[in-house]
């Protein structure tokens, strides 16, 4: 009697064990890892520390705002989004391991703003994100080759690429500048390939090319002989197309040896706080020509700045308020976006056909249009031409956003008449 | 004519600060036989305290003492509750070729972490007392500025005020003796303890105004992660490795060379070889003298 | 010379136990332990050739990561313009590193201690550049290393990490294997001999310098291997996977374990692995402060080298053995 109790007692136990792992196995066949009808996962890998991480650093810090704002408004359908950094040191290695960790260990819903060609690449790579279906929204990157679609089929890029700056560079010297001597300082690996090529199809003709290894702008005495040799060539226009540390150290050297030929400043570099942190008096900046494809930081008068100078305000500490963290914000905004038109019944594969369906015609700060579609992956498109004030606020040539918008091949450079979606009321998507 | 008169002005200040810390290291190397690679790390605290001073005092003459003075005390702190205790457990066998390298190593790490702890992870950013535009000839602007013409007057004043205290003073012979043979140093009476706490004192407060005066000469931002600090510390020990380690005029030849070669390379060659250059000349300098330009000894084994 | 003494087939047979141990480990843990396991292994194998260099033969060597980087370029050169089946690739890698460093190697014998530490400390920091100058390295993005999915034979639910723990621990137990009979070989005591005693080792006839390229040269190979296992974990290769701050972490791991013996090798593989997670669900678990997450990893790094140098230099391992035998 007491063994077949027992026994029956055996068989109830291993039903209800094998019930109640059939049932905790259920919710993750219905929803992807991350998910809960309360709340999303995001995950970012980063340089938080390490040689590439100033300024950087405060890209999360923008995101975590944004979202909390988000939050704070009761979220995206019901969800509140929570996003956890690692710090990758911008080391490619290691981008790995804390992708891995995020994905395997902390469960994402999916990757946002993943910063760095090498780490980026390897990350899609080793992670395997794309048999995994794990999307990596609007990675950090302006290296074309994320936007192919075939490649990287989950990964969505945002900036435009180097290519297309370089395009719209050489349109602009076209038009002011026919006939004179230009010179160009650029880093001497992809970033300034991929910029070399563009000038090439753009048929600009340098009288000096001065290249340099990436880190050694912060060798004592390296960043004087670009002024030097500079001096020597004597174009008129001189293009700057490398990070802020390069940007500032040519631009202070010039200052030093005054040097002064008509400046470009490439997007990458141009951003004035950074420049004004780093001794470039603002007033040698005054009349220098910048690039960018989302307003000035400087410009209140837009109502995205203005709502994300609030936001970074109140839930951001109101650190220094540049263009890291308009970045930083303006990718939170367009993940909520993709999230919000994802719908309810949110997947990781819906909101890849979200951003491809709707992407191109997302509310976002961005004053170029956005490439998303069911064949592409590529964000921004374009640029707008700016004049450095005095104080080294960047602003728009003739009072208004003229946007230049091109491809990274060999597709011509035209004035766009994109007129970007008004903001939703509060600058929280609807 | 004029670009070879500048290129050359850029080469001998650029040395003169690879030449800051090549001394620093040279010191450290003297007094105790460590080749101290916290010593960035070390620069950059002082640095730090520096700009606390600028930050609360407003002042840059006030604060570039007073980063020296840190840098000493943090220095000498060093020495005596850390490079005692490690020259007592690894100073045998295996780990003794390595183990100072790796504990600098390590202090480095934790240096700055605890910068990134106390200020941040971000920039901070101090402003140069002295103009960076540079001084006019004629027509042309030379590549020397009011800022540095003051570093290289303090690197020479720090040189041979150096050199004077090593060749000429009994605290110099304590110094050298100390280092080479410690325990005859000790029956001659030596205090070989404070001597040598004396050595990396000194060797802090160097590294103190390197650091003071890169920041200011360079873009003026400083971060525990400063990729000019690291480069600082590599050049500035390339330097000291080039001009021999032992001597401090081979550090500051050492510096000299590797900055005018650096720029020469870089203005009439190739803009992109400043690192692969920098092992070049470490490699043809060695090759052809194995202990450096200044060797106190030829083939000698350490 | 005796190669093979009877003690040898029980170490063997450990070996093996220790690879069947490790197949069982990987179908109990979850794939992100796999993936750190592999990692563990690349490690090992890289913190070996620090251990040979520095322990057994006295040189210092700050810039191995330069050699890592000669292996996975290697090995991912061969697979993608020949399609050479994996074990060929590691072959090549461990080639074409050791080449490399004999010739480093040829340099380093005449120099001591801190000049040599300048000299690799100098080459870490110049190879990266030039990657950028040779087009058929792929520049800053690199080259994809991609060893192929993991053969049908073992199931569909393999998976590629799995795949990649198999491959790397079987890489490292081999090398170790025939690394600890090397050792103990006349070419380990020569080494010990060396290190210890170069002018009596001299006057007793040993080639010192010759010795020490050999050891240089070995140690590059097995730092090739590892490169090439580093560049199959994350499935690329590019200058930015082989900083400064690898080089430096190989040193730390090799102290970690204690330079003078090869058994500690996979304390410090661990180690350092395990420690940004550590640290990581710490600062978590009191929820410090931004400045304190950011920078709690490096510190505990820091902190844990400093200790090991100051009170167990020799290693745990060695630390342990001298107890006993007190």
């Amino acid at each position: 009697m007491i063994g077949k109790n027992r026994r029956k007692l055996i068989a109830a136990s291993a039903v209800i064990a094998a019930g109640s792992m059939l049932l905790s196995a259920a919710p993750a066949q219905a929803a992807d890892p991350g998910l809960t009808s309360s709340s999303i996962k995001l995950g970012i890998t980063i340089p938080m520390t390490g040689i590439a991480s100033p300024g950087y650093n405060k890209i999360p810090g923008a995101m975590k705002a944004y979202f909390e704002y988000v939050n704070a408004n009761g979220g995206v359908n019901g969800r509140k989004i929570n996003l956890v950094v690692k710090d990758d040191q911008y080391i490619p290695t290691l981008a790995v391991a804390k992708a891995n960790e995020l994905i395997l260990k902390d469960k994402v819903f999916a990757l946002i703003g993943t910063l760095g060609t090498a780490s980026t690449k390897a990350i899609s790579r080793s992670a395997q994100l794309s048999a995994r279906g794990i999307p990596s929204m609007f990675v950090n990157t302006g290296f074309s080759g994320f936007a192919d679609k075939k490649a990287y089929p989950t990964s969505f890029s945002l900036l435009p690429s180097y290519q297309m700056e370089a395009k719209v560079m050489g349109k602009y010297l076209d038009d002011n500048f026919a006939g004179k001597k230009v010179g160009l300082i650029y880093q001497d690996d992809d970033f300034g390939v991929d910029a070399l090529n563009g000038f090439k199809q753009a048929g600009v003709n340098f009288a000096i090319k001065i290249p340099y290894a990436s880190g050694s702008q912060a060798v004592a005495g390296v960043p004087g002989t670009w002024i030097t040799k500079l001096q020597a060539a004597a174009p008129d226009v001189v293009i700057l197309f490398g990070v802020s540390s390069a940007t500032a150290a040519a631009l202070g050297n010039a200052y030093a040896y005054k040097y002064a030929p008509k400046w470009i400043l490439g997007s990458v570099g141009g951003d004035a706080t950074t420049l004004a942190a780093n001794k470039v008096p603002p007033a040698f900046l005054a009349g220098a020509k910048g690039l960018s494809f989302a307003p000035a930081p400087s410009d209140a008068t837009d109502e995205y700045i203005k709502m994300f100078m609030d936001v970074n305000t109140t839930y951001n500490k109101g650190v220094a308020f540049d263009n890291n963290i308009v970045a930083g914000m303006t990718s939170a905004f367009l993940a909520v976006q993709a999230i919000k038109a994802a719908g309810p019944n949110l997947t990781r594969k819906s909101l890849i056909a979200a951003i491809e369906k709707g992407g191109a015609t997302f509310a976002n700060p961005a004053l170029s249009p956005l490439g998303y579609s069911s064949t592409s992956h590529i964000g921004a498109t374009g640029y707008w031409i700016g004049t450095y004030d005095a104080t080294g606020a960047l602003k728009p040539d003739g009072g208004k956003y003229t946007v230049y918008t091109t491809d990274s091949g060999t597709g011509p450079v035209v004035i766009s008449n994109y007129k970007r979606p008004a903001m939703p009321a509060k600058g929280l998507p609807n | 004519m004029f670009q070879i008169f500048n290129t050359f002005l850029i080469g001998v200040t650029a040395g003169s600060i690879y030449a800051l810390m090549a001394i620093s290291m040279v010191l450290v190397w003297r007094s105790t036989r460590v080749v101290n690679f916290a010593q960035a790390g070390m620069a950059l605290l002082s640095t730090y305290f520096g700009y606390e001073v600028i930050h609360q005092v407003g002042s840059y003459w006030l604060a570039l003492p007073i980063a020296m003075i840190s840098g000493a005390i943090v220095a000498a702190v060093i020495e005596l509750v850390f490079m005692r205790l490690l020259l007592k457990h690894s100073s045998q066998g295996a780990i003794a070729s390595i183990a100072p390298i790796i504990a600098t190593l390590g202090l480095l790490g934790l240096i700055k972490s605890m910068i990134g702890y106390f200020w941040g992870n971000q920039d901070v950013s101090i402003e140069s007392p002295l103009s960076n535009v540079g001084f006019t000839l004629g027509t042309q602007t030379l590549a020397l500025s009011p800022m540095k013409l003051f570093i290289l007057i303090v690197v020479s004043i720090l040189v041979i005020a150096l050199t004077f205290v090593f060749q000429r003073t009994n605290l110099g012979l304590a110094l050298r003796a100390s280092a080479y043979a410690p325990e005859i140093s000790r029956l001659a009476g030596i205090k070989v303890d404070l001597v040598r706490t004396f050595g990396w004192a000194v060797a802090g407060a160097a590294g103190g105004a390197a650091g003071m005066l890169q920041t200011a000469n360079g873009n003026g931002a400083l971060s525990p992660d400063s990729l000019e600090f690291s480069l600082l510390l590599a050049f500035g020990f390339i330097s000291a490795v080039i001009g021999g380690l032992d001597s401090l005029l081979g550090a500051v030849l050492g510096a000299l060379l590797l900055g005018l070669v650096l720029a020469f390379v870089l203005t009439y060659i190739g803009g992109s070889l400043v690192f692969i250059t920098a092992f070049v000349l470490l490699l043809v300098v060695l090759l052809i003298r194995p202990a450096g330009i200044i060797s106190q000894r030829a083939g000698r084994r350490a | 010379m005796h190669k093979f003494k009877p003690s040898n087939t029980s170490r063997f047979l450990g070996f093996v136990f220790l690879g069947i141990f490790l197949v069982y480990l990987s179908n109990t843990v979850d794939e992100l332990r796999v993936y750190q396991g592999a990692t563990v292994a690349m490690y090992v194998v890289a913190i070996s050739s620090i251990i040979l260099l520095t322990g057994y033969s006295g040189q210092v060597s700050l810039g191995h990561g330069a050699l890592l980087a000669v292996g996975g370029y290697g090995a991912a050169l061969l697979r993608n313009n020949f399609n050479a089946p994996i074990w060929l690739c590691f072959a090549g890698a461990v080639l074409m590193a050791a080449f490399w460093g004999a010739l480093l190697g040829a340099t380093a014998a005449r120099l001591s201690g801190p000049y040599l530490a300048g000299t690799t400390l100098a080459l870490a920091v110049g190879l990266p550049s030039i990657a950028n100058q040779f087009k058929f390295l792929g520049g800053e993005q690199g080259l994809i290393f991609d060893i192929g999915l993991p053969p049908a034979s073992l199931g569909e639910t393999f998976s590629q990490y799995k795949w990649f723990f198999w491959i790397a621990s079987l890489t490292a137990l081999i090398s170790m294997w025939w690394l600890q009979n090397l050792l103990r070989s006349r070419y380990g005591r020569t080494w010990r001999a060396v290190r210890t005693q170069s002018i009596a080792a001299e006057l007793a006839g040993i080639h010192v310098a010759r010795s020490k390229v050999l050891a240089f040269t070995i140690s590059a190979g097995l730092a090739g291997l590892a490169g090439a296992l580093l560049s199959m974990t994350i499935s690329t290769v590019s200058p930015g996977a082989f900083p400064l701050s690898l080089s430096f972490a190989l040193a730390t791991g090799a102290v970690i374990s204690g330079v003078t013996t090869l058994g500690g090798v996979i304390i410090g593989a661990v180690t350092l692995v395990a420690i940004p997670e550590i640290a990581d669900s710490l600062a978590r678990r009191i929820g410090a402060s931004e400045n304190a997450t950011i920078n709690l990893p490096g510190l505990l790094v820091s902190g844990l080298l400093i200790v090991t140098v100051l009170f167990i230099p020799n290693g745990p391992v060695e630390q342990i053995r001298q107890r006993k035998m007190k």
